[in-house]
């Protein structure tokens, strides 16, 4: 393998570590206020994939613009999941079975409804741009990647300024760190939990709006993003926004450089393993391991 | 903690009407009920077996897992591999619980350091993972699957006797173990595990070994269905949705107790027979939707169902959303 | 504040007979259920008023589309003969009309298994057919010796299916082996002509099922007869049914292969090639096994899909006179044209069916059985226009490979009988 198609790897790794960060910042945001794993993930992202389908054919525009319209949709579309259902499940300073098992009754429904309004065959979306790549001295990066890897970019720097520059952001990181603190000093939890899980939802749909222009779905698509998620989510430490990006750009690397020694029939086994070995051997996370590097300084 | 005293005659009932069940089932085959009926009880006796074995786990020590398919699969490969060596069916079966609980102990030593929701989102992993291994490896056929070499005449019923066997195995067994030391100590774990720690109890050891007894149990439900199909593919058996299936019935039923798991599994039988039959595209949204109205309205699921309507009918109020799980948690005690 | 998570209790203090109680209650009532839904009159003397027919296919699920499409072939073919009264039945004396009964699998093996075994035990059918895809069909072929009734597959061409002594079982389908095969002799011709140079590189990447299995073992069985031909440098299988397969394909681009063959699904032609073509991956010929000339391909890949190469099983412009008309029944019922060879398997299951029963002159099922097993169908839609099955069961018709062209077009390539164009040995940049 020569320098060229390392560097090749690299670049793409890095593209995807993009998409992933957004993929995840979703399920990060949940988790932080309200302490709760959504297994209903893979289903939003799904739905997020259906809907740039939809926009794809149904308006003229292309189908990369129109993704990004996915975040204000699916925001109120969390916010509707949260009133209807999820306020329901009370809180707690752990994920509680009765959320883990309702939002994973969730996930089954929203299949439900992919396959009866859609189908069971395999979509994808087909533009000009589809082909097209980009060559730099010897290093061919597929245009499509490019632009959703600068879409995801700009929702996170778009989260960044929400989460340090208002007051909603604040109080959302408030609550992430203490609720009880959070509560004595005024925050309204139930209003914020509910604005955050459509936050999470937003960047969820958004997250498979984009992904739907890169691979083909089914109703049963996401599954595999979501556990990546939980993986990216636990390596960054489960609460902190920025090593959600450091998780990402972790197992981006790792997945695309396993290509150099797994057979390519293993390779989708390689998010799962990791799965497992992050919440054996790093529970808290790089964030973790860098605060008691830092401790111990 | 000892049982009401009007247990002793009640409790010679219920082996008489235990033993009554048992010899109705026995003479299924011989009164002459249709080929397809027997078919469907051998599945629902399936669906018990693995019920009540996740509800070993997932009920009464509240360690939920994503992952029972992997016990399945694993007892199904380890019981088609030793049948088509030449290994008597019997002895197969049990070797495939035997396989299964080996995997179980391979995958609980690392897992059960991790807490609820972490140990059920690993167990999710594991289970993709195996899949995925499994659909690769050359020695048990890969995604061709493993096809059983055909060997004498097919008798239905003696594969829907060794599917009763198994069911009535597994019933035995989860009523010992509630009513036993160790039943009481995984309950104990099930609400507050450091405390029963405190208390004397072992919960690593005793998680490890209850898993162990479920995947036992799984697994040979596996050996008797490979059996019976003759042709098992990673894809099926090690299915997420194998997975999902299998805690389904329970949580529908209503975990924890003995007749919970008993009626998910013949509810959802019947129901996945017609709705397969008559409207395919439903499934998904119906045990779905049961999941989240079990979750909100009554975790107990049917069995608390059964048993609130009966509270009700002496006077007692139902309430809304929310108020399942609250009252549930009233009942407990609450956390600490 | 500590998980309390769900938990019933009082469990273990209740007295054991309601458990037991329910338990009875609920099992009995299990039995009530399929007993009121199952039981069909049994096939006993006199005649039925239709000829029942079992069919199980993928309708929905990830071979939904190949599916329906066979199962219309199906539906073509039973209301043509029907529309002349039917199957002439000598033991009722009279012509006798197909009566269908449809189950839609979902492309689940379970599920395909369960009703399989379903329709061949309670609704008193004559034959089913079935399964469409190797591994759909695997499931089902252990059912049909059990209840000894005859089957049919249209859509499962895997050879391990046909080989395990099973007495019950006819498949329509030609095996993958012989287009692994056919494939190679196809290249070895073009080396002949001198139009492809000798010891040119090989790459195969096909899926790690039975058909991708087979696929490689016809390849490797013509390149032990012809040693020098060609080198084969990189030989993997990926898993079918992924999205992203970038991976294999970064491997296959450090092998700097000539050739690139490949066996797999449609889906993940599609899914690959797409990625193929983005990486900027190129070789002189490529070909997908049985894919290529599938219109959603076409219209998904556009110029990328051209000058693939593919070996198949029928295609609609193959110059037979009853392809032509089936081409156009087909148009008149469902407004399309047939795509790829779906349809025409599953019409010709169906005439071969009708044959045996012909010639069988009964319903009894094993002499329906026997009747299959010597049939023979003289005009048959597939490359050759003879259709039988072996011993064994399979039938065994002879492929044909066509090449993409641009504009929507296909040539057929080999064998020499029934080009229609040039072929392209050097994909153009």
């Amino acid at each position: 393998m020569g320098l060229d198609d390392l560097l090749n790897l690299f670049v793409a790794a890095i593209l995807l570590a993009g998409i992933y960060t957004t993929m995840s910042i979703g399920m990060t945001v949940i988790y932080g206020v309200m302490k709760m794993v959504n297994l209903a993930h893979a289903g939003f992202m799904m739905l997020g994939a259906y809907f740039a389908l939809e926009m794809s054919q149904r308006l003229p525009i292309d189908p990369l613009v129109t993704s990004v319209l996915a975040a204000p949709v699916f925001f109120l579309l969390g916010i509707a999941t949260h009133r209807s259902m999820v306020r329901f499940v009370p809180v707690a300073d752990e994920p509680t079975l009765p959320s883990l098992l309702l939002l994973f009754g969730l996930w089954l429904v929203l299949q439900n409804v992919g396959y009866a309004v859609w189908g069971a065959d395999d979509r994808s979306i087909f533009t000009p741009l589809t082909m097209a790549t980009f060559r730099f001295e010897g290093i061919v990066v597929p245009v499509i990647r490019l632009v959703v890897f600068g879409i995801a970019l700009l929702s996170l720097v778009a989260l960044h300024l929400f989460l340090h520059h208002t007051w909603f952001g604040r109080s959302v990181r408030a609550l992430t760190q203490n609720r009880e603190a959070g509560q004595l000093a005024g925050i309204d939890t139930g209003r914020t939990a509910m604005l955050t899980f459509g936050l999470g939802i937003a960047f969820t749909g958004l997250a498979g709006a984009l992904l739907a222009n890169l691979y083909s779905f089914t109703p049963d698509f996401g599954g595999s993003f979501m556990l990546r998620s939980f993986v990216i989510t636990v390596l960054g430490g489960l609460e902190s926004f920025s090593g959600v990006a450091i998780g990402a750009i972790i197992v981006a690397l790792i997945e695309t450089f396993s290509i150099l020694v797994v057979p390519a029939s293993y390779q989708h086994a390689i998010s799962f393993i990791l799965l497992v070995v992050v919440l054996l051997v790093l529970p808290g996370g790089i964030e973790g391991l860098l605060q008691r590097w830092r401790r111990l300084r | 903690m000892s049982a009401a005293p009007a247990s002793r005659t009640t409790s010679r009932a219920a082996y008489a009407v235990a033993a009554l069940a048992l010899l109705a089932f026995l003479a299924v085959p011989r009164v002459g009920i249709p080929n397809n009926a027997i078919r469907l009880l051998l599945t629902t006796f399936l669906w018990v077996t693995t019920s009540l074995a996740w509800n070993l786990l997932g009920g009464v020590t509240g360690q939920v897992s994503f992952g029972f398919a992997v016990f399945y699969g694993l007892g199904a490969y380890a019981a088609g591999l030793s049948i088509n060596g030449g290994v008597n069916p019997y002895a197969a079966i049990a070797a495939g619980g035997a396989v299964a609980a080996f995997g179980s102990i391979l995958i609980g030593l690392p897992t059960f350091r991790l807490r609820g929701p972490y140990f059920a989102i690993a167990t999710i992993g594991v289970n993709e993972a195996v899949r995925i291994v499994m659909s690769n490896l050359e020695i048990t056929g890969g995604a061709s699957g493993l096809r059983l070499l055909q060997a004498g005449r097919f008798s239905q019923a003696e594969h829907y006797y060794a599917g009763l066997g198994v069911a009535a195995l597994a019933f035995l067994v989860s009523w010992r173990v509630t009513h036993s030391p160790f039943g009481l100590a995984l309950r104990a774990i099930r609400e507050d595990q450091d405390a029963a720690a405190d208390l004397g109890v072992h919960p690593f050891r005793c998680k490890l070994a209850v898993h162990a007894l479920a995947a036992c149990l799984t697994g040979m439900a596996g050996g008797v269905f490979v059996r019976y199909t003759a042709f098992i593919h990673p894809d099926g058996v090690f299915a997420f949705a194998t997975s999902t299936s299998i805690l389904l019935m329970p949580v529908i039923g209503g975990l924890g107790t003995l007749s919970g798991p008993v009626i998910g599994a013949a509810v959802y039988s019947i129901v996945q027979e017609e709705m397969v039959v008559h409207f395919p595209q439903f499934h998904l949204l119906l045990y779905g939707a049961l999941l989240i109205l079990i979750m909100l309205f009554e975790p107990g699921g049917l069995a608390g169902l059964w048993r609130r309507l009966a509270r009700g009918l002496r006077g007692r109020n139902a309430g809304g959303p929310g108020e399942g799980i609250a009252a549930q948690q009233q009942l407990t005690g609450g956390g600490s | 504040m500590k998980n309390t998570g769900i938990g019933v209790h009082g469990g273990s203090r209740r007295p054991a007979a309601r458990p037991a109680i329910v338990c009875i209650v609920v099992l009995a009532l299990t039995l009530l259920g399929p007993w009121g839904s199952g039981i069909e009159a049994a096939q006993g003397a006199g005649c039925p008023d239709a000829i029942r027919i079992g069919l199980v296919f993928p309708m929905t699920g990830r071979e939904g589309r190949p599916g329906t499409y066979q199962v219309e072939g199906i539906r073509l073919a039973m209301e043509l003969i029907n529309a002349k009264g039917g199957v002439y039945v000598k033991e009722c004396g009279k012509r006798l009309p197909f009566k269908e009964i449809l189950y839609d699998d979902q492309s689940d093996q379970g599920r395909s298994v369960q009703l399989v075994e379903r329709t061949m035990s309670s609704d008193n059918v004559v034959a089913v057919i079935g399964a469409y895809s190797s591994s759909l069909g695997q499931a089902q072929s252990v059912v049909p010796d059990r209840y000894q009734v005859p089957w049919i597959s249209p859509g499962a061409g895997a050879s391990t299916i046909y080989s395990q002594g099973r007495k019950w079982i006819f498949g329509v389908l030609s095996p993958v082996e012989l287009l692994g095969y056919t494939t190679m002799k196809f290249l070895g011709s073009l080396v002949d002509q001198g139009k492809l140079d000798k010891g040119l590189k090989i790459a195969i990447a096909v899926e790690n099922t039975d058909h991708g299995k087979e696929y490689v073992e016809g390849v490797n069985r013509w390149i032990k007869e012809n040693p020098t031909a060609f080198k084969v440098v990189f030989n993997e299988s990926f898993q079918l049914g992924g999205t992203d397969f970038s991976g294999i394909l970064q491997r296959m681009k450090a092998a700097n292969a000539d050739i690139f063959l490949s066996d797999a699904h449609l889906q993940d032609y599609i899914a690959m090639h797409r990625q193929y073509t983005q990486m900027g991956l190129r070789h002189r010929m490529v070909s997908y096994g049985a894919r290529g000339t599938e219109e959603p391909a076409r219209k998904a890949l556009g110029p990328a899909a051209d000058y693939i190469f593919a070996g198949i099983w029928w295609h609609k412009n193959l110059p037979y006179p009853q392809v032509k008309a089936f081409v156009q029944e087909h148009k008149k019922k469902y407004q399309r044209e047939p795509d790829s060879y779906y349809p025409s398997t599953a019409y010709d299951s169906v005439r071969i069916l009708a044959a045996a029963i012909e010639s069988a002159g009964s319903l009894e099922r094993t002499a329906v059985r026997n009747g299959l097993r010597k049939a023979r169908l003289t005009d048959s839609l597939l490359p050759g226009q003879t259709l039988q099955f072996q011993e064994n069961g399979q039938a065994m018709t002879p492929f044909v490979i066509v090449q993409n062209k641009p504009g929507d077009k296909v040539d057929f390539v080999y064998p020499e009988d029934s080009r229609t164009g040039e072929v392209v040995t050097r994909i153009p940049r």
